[in-house]
This record gives structure tokens, sequence and C-alpha cells, in this order.
């Protein structure tokens, strides 16, 4: 062997060391990254903050779409399978799971752990077929997290799910939990207190979507099914009217800014909109957390301008 | 002494038919138990591998060893539990449970529900294709692939194939999406689909013809009219409208394979199930196989206790033939003496004629054994196992 030909060996050889040293760093202390499917962006926030660089969080979800209403092609499914975590929201959130094959193994349902909590959404579609005769897919309520007792329930189960795949970072894991679940408990604090001052107000919701929040929170909520850029028909108009009777609501409560014709027809029936985003898909600026305090402070605002009779518009800065 | 040895060449060239037929019987002879107690280890092997990477097994309260042959080789199932026995098994913490529902067949092929875990769990590799990913997948194992000539892309579809089956399988038309490589264990002849493909093709769950004018789901999904058989189709159409009734925790499945974390929870899983009411059953694939081949080892020493007085037999005789042919030599070794040779070159003779044939007949044991050994793994699985 020629000194040249031993020194390409030599200087190879040490190319290698450095290079699976470099990797061997960015896989986070040795330690191999964790490659999280989360399934709606409350979930990814959830393992992102408690995993950190520690893990790779994959929300599969187009930007913009809904997660409820989206479902996985057979390539999602593939890269979902080779994932080594997929978190699930729970309560009938993933309609599709039914159709695709995952490893059971590898799935978290966030929200087992209150399941026998689950609210139920009303008048479910009835359909007859079968031998069995008339019977109905009921569904249930799956805006889980905005109850935040109940999101801080699905963090701490996005931790347990990690720790067990990686026993290893528990208290690093742990800590961050405590960190998250001190911020979503001042939240729910928060939002508590805005509502025991008037917990009799009524509200009005534009999409089926708050069960959960005006379960925790005591809001005295009733709720149509409008969309934020679609002028609701005459006839959604009169329904409104006929429930305002016994409902004297002064306040709709909205997933996103309504489109500016909706928002001033309500003006005239003197209803305020305020935006309660669920969050679901990843926001356009601003984190999970951040939209939550919006959406407290957004309802907070309504409790006092409220207070102040008949006051200013509230103006709400996220959209 | 290289005279000795060529002589006895010539002669036994020119006794070609006497030479030949003595190498051939003692070659066999000496091959025989050798080449089976080879078959039987192998068998005892591929079985104990199989029932090690199996550590624990939940079913139907039952023989055990229909249990084991059923989750790990895929043969008929006398009886099912639910799927709740799952759900379970993971709330204890203490093993990962992985179902398997052998209950079908397909085209003579064993029809397997598992969950995608299975595949990491058996370390069953993609030779081409991806593994199933939607309701009405399925991947072939190797051998099931070659044999049904098929590849990702095509469909397979299932039918009734006996009496049994006319009221439990609905025509359902599976997509390949992959074939698995080689791995010399029963996986390679099974055909796996998720295990909602199989409740589907159970019946447990279908899909609703949607009317695009209604907007809603009114009447069960029918396979599409036609001449002859008509099959289910999943298509991408009616994917979303496939969903199943019923409590899922009562959908059948044959075992659960349990992956314990470590002996403590190994023993703790065990003793939940000592109560002798209970419908499940829990046991070591190991033990239960260590039973069953004990028949096998039966089988190996009834063998040996016929090959060894038939083989004494054998050897007697090849004493005759040779005592017998000394005597037909009677004149050759007068002959030999009246040249000048002592009685002893006729000894030497004789023993060189004796070492040849003894070499021959042991090379050709050697090469029988060889074949055998390569054979081995077929033989054990279509005789043995399957
Ligand atoms: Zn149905």
């Amino acid at each position: 062997m020629s000194i040249q030909h031993w020194w390409r060996r030599v200087a190879l050889g040490l190319l290698f060391f450095v290079a699976a040293a470099g990797s061997d760093l960015a896989g986070a202390a040795g330690s191999p990254a964790l490659k999280i499917i989360a399934v709606n962006y409350p979930l990814a926030y959830f393992a992102e903050r408690l995993a950190g660089a520690r893990a790779r969080v994959v929300l599969p979800v187009p930007a913009g779409a809904d997660p409820a209403f989206w479902r996985p092609d057979a390539r999602t499914v593939g890269t979902m399978q080779k994932a080594d975590l997929i978190l699930l929201n729970g309560a009938g959130y993933e309609k599709w799971l039914s159709q695709v094959s995952l490893p059971r193994l590898k799935l978290a349902n966030t929200s087992l752990g209150f399941q026998d909590t689950y609210l139920r959404i009303e008048n479910a579609v009835v359909h007859s077929h079968g031998p069995g005769g008339l019977h109905s897919h009921e569904g249930l309520a799956f805006t889980t997290w905005l109850d935040f007792e109940q999101a801080g329930k699905q963090a701490q189960a996005v931790a347990d799910a990690i720790v067990r795949k990686h026993p290893e970072w528990k208290s690093i894991v742990l800590e961050n939990l405590e960190t998250l679940r001190g911020e979503l408990a001042e939240l729910d604090a928060e939002l508590k207190q805005t509502v025991a001052a008037d917990p009799r107000r009524p509200f009005l919701a534009s999409h089926p979507i708050y069960q959960y929040l005006a379960r925790r929170y005591g809001l005295n909520l009733k709720s149509v099914h409008w969309e934020p850029e679609e002028m609701p028909p005459a006839a959604e108009w009169q329904g409104l009217q006929s429930m305002l009777k016994d409902h004297p609501a002064r306040r709709m409560i909205w997933e996103a800014q309504p489109a500016p014709e909706i928002a001033a027809k309500l003006k005239d029936m003197e209803i305020e909109s305020v935006v309660f985003a669920p969050c679901a898909n990843r926001p356009e600026d601003g984190d999970f957390l951040e939209v939550m305090k919006r959406n407290v402070d957004a309802l907070k605002a309504a409790f006092r301008q409220e207070k102040r009779a008949n006051s200013v518009i509230s103006k709400n800065p996220n959209p | 002494m290289q005279h000795d040895f060529y002589l006895a060449w010539r002669y036994l060239r020119h006794n070609k038919a006497r030479s030949l037929i003595l190498i051939v019987c003692l070659g066999v002879i000496i091959a025989l138990p050798l080449a089976l107690h080879r078959v039987l280890d192998e068998a005892e092997r591929r079985m104990s591998a199989r029932a090690e990477a199996t550590p624990l097994l939940v079913g139907a309260r039952g023989s055990a060893a229909d249990l084991v042959l059923n989750a790990l080789y895929f043969t008929e199932s006398p009886a099912f539990i639910g799927m709740g026995e799952v759900d379970r098994i993971a709330a204890t913490g203490w093993a990962d449970p992985l179902p398997v529902y052998a209950r079908f067949r397909v085209r003579g092929l064993p029809l397997v529900g598992v969950t995608m875990d299975y595949f990491e769990f058996r370390d069953l590799a993609l030779a081409e294709g991806d593994l199933p990913a939607l309701l009405g997948d399925c991947v072939l194992g190797a051998e099931a692939g070659r044999r049904l000539r098929l590849a990702p892309g095509d469909t397979l579809p299932t039918t009734p194939e006996n009496v049994f089956d006319l009221a439990g399988v609905h025509p359902l038309k599976l997509n390949v999406t992959g074939i698995l490589a080689k791995t010399h264990t029963p996986d390679d002849q099974a055909v796996f689909v998720d295990l909602q493909t199989a409740w589907v093709i159970e019946g447990l769950g279908h899909g609703h013809e949607t009317n695009p004018r209604a907007g809603r789901a009114d009447s069960p999904f029918a396979p599409a009219s036609g001449d002859g058989v008509a099959y289910t189709e999943i298509t991408p159409d009616n994917l979303a409208s496939f969903h199943f009734h019923g409590d899922p925790a009562g959908f059948p499945i044959s075992a659960v394979i349990a992956v314990p974390r470590d002996a403590r929870a190994s023993a703790l899983l065990r003793g939940r199930y000592l109560d002798d009411d209970a419908r499940t059953q829990i046991v070591r694939p190991s033990e239960v196989t260590r039973s069953l081949l004990q028949n096998i080892f039966r089988i190996g020493a009834l063998f040996d206790a016929i090959l060894l007085p038939l083989g004494i037999a054998a050897l007697l005789m090849t004493v005759l033939v040779f005592a017998l042919s000394l005597r037909l030599r009677q004149r050759e070794i007068e002959t030999i003496h009246l040249i000048g040779c002592s009685p002893m070159t006729v000894i030497r003779l004789v023993a060189a004629e004796i070492v040849l044939i003894a070499c021959s007949a042991g090379a050709l044991g050697w090469v029988l054994l060889q074949a055998v050994g390569v054979g081995a793994a077929e033989f054990v699985r279509h005789f043995v196992i399957a």
C-alpha cells in the first residue's frame, strides 16, 4: 500500500467519523430523534413543547384545512406507518381511523383518559339499512382542547406516550409538562373567573364546536351552524330570531372573523362578533398558547364591555 | 500396498454390478438415520425459533396446541375471542398486544388479519411495494406471491371456499400493495390484511352507496351487479362510507401475541389468566411447542428402533456376499498361490477391496446427507409444519 493510498484512507475514515458524530449531535445528545405525527395542531404543539428538539413533529394536514374534516391518503398513511408515535385526539376526531391501516402500538389516543365525559353531538343523522333496522351514527363533540383542563390531560397523555418510547427523557419531558400545564391552568383559571362574574349571560356560537368550552366554564351558550365566510340563508336568520326570544344573547362567538356583511347584519340585531379560534390547524401567526390567550382576552373583553352597557364594539386582533 | 489397491480396484471394476449394489446399500444404510435426524433437528430448530420469537399467546380456552398452531402456523382455529382482550392487555401496561385473526383462506392460502405492528414484530421486510394502507389492501408473503403470480397493483378476490365459509365470507376484491421478502417461516405462505379488512370480509363492516343527489347515505353498499360472482370493491370513492356496526370489543380475533416488557410483567400477566372459569387462556408457545416436539422425537426414536436391526441385517448380508464371493473366487485365489504369493497377500487384497467399498459408500452417504440438508427446510415446511 502506497503512502498516498494510506493517507486517503485515513482522511476518509476521519470524514466518516466526523459525519457520524455530527448526525449524532443532531439527534439530541446521542438519542435518535423521535418521529411524531399529530393529527391536529394542539397535539403537535404539545409534542413540540414537551420533546423540544428531540422529536420531529409532523402535522400532515395541509395549511388552512380543518384537520377534523381531513383524511389521509394511502401515501400519508404510509408515512404515518413509519412514524414512532401517532398522536390522536380521540372523541371521534379521526373518522378515517377505521378505514386505514396503522400500527396500533404506535397510536396514542390523548383523550382516552376522560372518555367517559365525552359530549355527544345532538341531532345525529339517523339512517336505516340491513336487518338491524333504524340506527343512528351518533357523533361526539371533539374540540376537547377548548376545555383547558382537558387540554392539560391531553398534554399529559402526549408526555406519557413520549416517555414510553424514550424513558431516558422522562425528567426533561415531565419538567416541560409541568410548565405547559401551568400555563394552561392559568388560562383555565382566568376563563373560569371571567364567566363566573355573570354565568347566566346568554351567548351565541356560530358553529357547534364550543361544547367543552361551555361545559367547563359554565358558558350559557346556544349554537347555530354558520360559516364565517358564507352568508347564512334567510331561514337561518329567522331561526336566530326565534332563538333570541328565550336566549337574548348580545355576543356571537366565531371560529374566525366573520365576513363584514354578516358582522354588519348581526350588529343591526345588536349582536357583536367575538372570535374564539379553536386553532385546530397551525395558526398564521403565534402559537397555540398565544392564540388561546387572545381568545380568552376577547371573551374577557366581551364580558367587560357588556357590563358598560352598549359601549363600543370589540375588535378582535386575531382574524 | 499400491499394487493391492490397484488389483482390488481392477477387481471391483470388473464386477461392476456387484460393487455398485454393495456401495449403494451401505451408503443408504449410513445416510438414512443421519438424514432422518437432520430433518428432525431442522424441524425442531424452526419450530422452536418461531415459538421463542412469540413470548406469550392469549386465546380461547381449549387446546393449547391448537392455539399455538393457529397463531404461529395459521392453521384453522377452533374458537375465537373478542378484540376487547387486546385492549385489556394493553391497559395493564405489562405487555404489547398483537392481535392475529387467522380464520379464512384465499385460494388455499391462509388469509391473516393483523395490525401493522405485526410486520415490525416478525421482522417482515418488503421485497416490493408497500404495506397495506387503506381498507381492502393486502400484502402477500413471498411464497404466496409466487404461487398466486401476483404483483403490487393486482387484485385478489376472496371467495367462500367451503361450506363453513359460505356464511362468513363476503366476496371482496383485495388490492395487492406489496410482496414480503422470504423468511422461511409460515409468514411466507400468508396473505396479510389489516384486521379491519378481515372484519369487512366477515361482514362486520360495510360501505354505503351514497347517492349524490340525495346527499346522504341511506342504502347499504351493494356489490356491483353483473354476470357471475359480484365482488365488493373498496375504491377511493366509497372508502369514506365504510364503517363498522356493533361494539369493536366484540369483534373476533383468534389470538393475541403478548410481548411483555420484562420477566416480572410476564409473570403478572400470566397470573391474570389463572382463573379456571375464564373463557381465555394464556400459553407460552415455547412450552407448548416443546411438548409438540416430543411427538416428533418419539417418531424419531421409533425410526431408530426400526433402522437398527435393519442396519445389522444389511451388514450381515454384506458379510455374506463377501464370504460367498470368496468362495466363488477359490480358483482365482489358488492361482495367486501358484504364482508364488503368500496367503497374506490374499488377505491384503480382500482388505483393500473392503476399504474401497467402505470409502465409496461413505462418500455416497455424505452426498445423500448433503442433499437432504439442502432440502431439509422445504421438507420440514411441507411435512412437519404445514
Ligand atoms: Zn351502516
